[in-house]
């Protein structure tokens, strides 16, 4: 048999050959994908609406978090300044605009609870969950492709 | 509209611009608010200084840190306030584990005194205050409206916390 015959015959066993159908893993990999950059994102603007909301309605509740200033009217608006940022990032996050950028900014956000946290208290379960938060956030920021947006 | 970070409709701008104008009216809410705590007895909150104890809401302050003497005063129930789903039992007897979470960061020590108990509440790790006398008060609970932000030892949340005395009958001494 020449090489050509065996080509050509391995070439007709290769198109009888029916093409097998994606695994589940393969469509439930194609589906994570495509969805999870829309189901990080709508988690962490939950998160932010959540903290902006209480932030803006109690601010006194979360004065005892501002670092370096001590439980005063200061410390009041600089939680109601916080809230308000966490909120528009919130609704940018849910609603798909500027998604990497307003990602950004919840990193920088996130990063500062963290570091000031870590600083006057240590490391703690709680700083762990904020971590896992920041870990989310850098990941939207370098996500391209999302679903359920406002684009107009 | 485009950014680096993706982009920005007119749509989009409109609904940035709706949501900081609700933010500034909530905030405005939040600032008004700010002097009300979350309960009575809060152990932290813009009215005090130093995230320092306060033991109830009209306990009149001790002078010279000895115990500080105020008038028995039946106030409403304490199961009929917002906060009756956050308040931990501490005393009498053992508390319970949500308790001892609840009581996570604070110190909270009670003592008989003739007809009532006197109280002396703080931030563990800080000097402790002077101790407020509740003629007629029988039970101590301890408000803790998040469980969350225990952590260990710490409590990073004092804003949240409160400690409120009752009669026998359930109503808060004031």
């Amino acid at each position: 048999m020449t090489p050509d015959q065996a080509q050509g015959r391995s070439a007709v066993r290769g198109a009888a050959r029916p093409v097998a159908p994606p695994g589940l893993a393969d469509r439930a990999g194609r589906l994570s994908a495509d969805w999870s950059p829309t189901v990080g994102r709508l988690l962490l603007g939950l998160v932010l609406a959540w903290f902006g909301y209480h932030e803006l309605v109690q601010p006194s509740l979360w004065t005892g978090y501002v670092p370096l200033v001590s439980a005063s009217s200061l410390a009041v608006l600089l939680v109601l300044a916080h809230g308000w940022l966490l909120l528009v990032l919130a609704v940018a996050m849910v609603a798909g605009i500027a998604v990497r950028l307003a990602a950004a900014v919840a990193v920088a956000l996130v990063l500062e609870i963290v570091v000031s946290l870590t600083l006057t208290t240590g490391l703690s379960d709680l700083v762990l969950r904020d971590v896992g938060v920041l870990g989310l956030a850098v990941c939207l920021t370098a996500t391209t492709t999302q679903r359920l947006v406002l684009r107009r | 509209m485009r950014t680096s970070g993706g982009s920005v409709g007119p749509r989009g701008v409109t609904l940035l611009l709706v949501t900081a104008v609700v933010g500034a009216v909530l905030a405005a809410y939040g600032w008004s608010g700010r002097g009300a705590g979350p309960a009575p007895g809060a152990l932290g909150g813009p009215s005090s200084t130093s995230a320092g104890p306060r033991s109830s809401p009209s306990a009149s302050p001790d002078g010279a840190g000895s115990a500080g003497r105020t008038a028995a005063k039946a106030g409403p129930l304490l199961g009929s306030q917002s906060f009756a789903a956050y308040s931990f039992l501490v005393w009498p007897g053992t508390p319970s584990s949500a308790a001892r979470t609840a009581m996570t960061g604070l110190s909270v020590s009670v003592r008989r005194t003739g007809s009532g108990i006197s109280v002396s509440a703080g931030v563990r790790g800080q000097p402790q205050g002077g101790a407020h006398s509740y003629p007629g008060g029988a039970r101590v609970y301890v408000v803790e409206a998040s469980m969350g932000d225990e952590a260990g030892t710490s409590d990073y949340n004092l804003g949240d916390d409160a400690v409120v005395v009752t009669d026998a009958h359930g109503r808060i001494v004031q």
